[in-house]
């Protein structure tokens, strides 16, 4: 049967191996990665958080300024009820007297995040990047 | 020699595809290297805004708390003593993973701040609070 026989058998296969197969396999798994990849860009804000190890922070500390957020929303400055927009005056008018000081916010339990969050930003606008969350009963 | 039935009819090559697939597969090797097989939490919550909220690139596991406490995690909804267990096998796996946790604006602090306590004691460090980068 070597009468039969194909060109491909002949000295002019030089070709090598045939590439093909394998670039469709490649492009399928380019295919499935690019479908696969998602680009989810969160946005934040941190916040550190005392962990139980650590010393709990001092509610006497008078080096940190204070802010509460009580259940229903309210929010608390120096045992004086502020609006959401006075956080950042009043903030800016204590780091002004204490530079280094950080900002410590004691939230109760059932203070809802939206505010919590609202505070967090309005201190950030006020300078301060230092700020520990904590909740209270 | 036995002559195969099916052989090609001719050696004709055509268009040498060695380039392409060089570049096919340096595409692959880049959407492999960007995929960052994000978590997501598998619910959409009302999300506070805030002006001063910045992208994090590598937040990839989040954590999404619903407004009347329910914890959502890799699109199921789970109780707040299996967040610790969950994360400390998410971290095993890739340790340089960060967490975003997204409250809805009407969820206890609470909550939040005890999902912020079990993603700790699970050993991640970097975690923040989702915000909409929106007027404020």
């Amino acid at each position: 049967m070597r009468k039969r026989r194909h060109s491909g058998e002949g000295h002019e296969s030089s070709t090598g191996i045939d590439l093909a197969p394998m670039l469709d396999f490649v492009i399928n798994l380019l295919i499935f990665f690019i479908i696969t990849a998602v680009f989810v860009k969160e946005s934040g804000l941190e916040v550190n958080r005392p962990t139980a190890f650590e010393t709990p922070p001092d509610e006497n500390d008078s080096e940190s300024i204070q802010i509460q957020i009580l259940d229903n929303g309210e929010i608390w400055v120096d045992n004086r009820p502020v609006d959401v927009r006075a956080v950042r005056a009043n903030v800016e008018r204590m780091s002004a007297v204490n530079p280094d000081s950080g900002v410590l916010i004691l939230a109760q339990e059932e203070a809802p995040t939206g505010t919590l969050v609202e505070v967090v930003d309005q201190v950030h606008l006020g300078g301060i990047y230092n700020i520990t969350f904590s909740t209270t009963q | 020699m036995q002559s195969r039935r099916h052989a090609p009819e001719t050696e004709e090559t055509g268009i040498d595809l060695a380039p392409m697939l060089d570049f096919t597969v340096n595409l692959l090797i880049f959407f492999i290297i960007t995929t960052s097989f994000i978590k997501e939490a598998g619910i959409t919550v009302f999300k506070p805004e805030a002006v001063t909220a910045e992208n994090r690139q590598s937040g990839n596991l989040l954590i999404a708390i619903r407004e009347n406490g329910d914890i959502w995690m890799d699109r199921r909804r789970i109780e707040m003593r299996d967040v610790r267990t969950l994360m400390e096998r998410l971290h095993i796996e890739r340790p340089d993973d960060t967490v975003v946790i997204i409250a809805d604006r009407e969820s206890n602090a609470g909550v939040l701040a005890e999902v912020m306590d079990e993603v700790r004691l699970a050993g991640i460090q970097i975690m923040s609070i989702a915000a909409d980068p929106g007027a404020g």
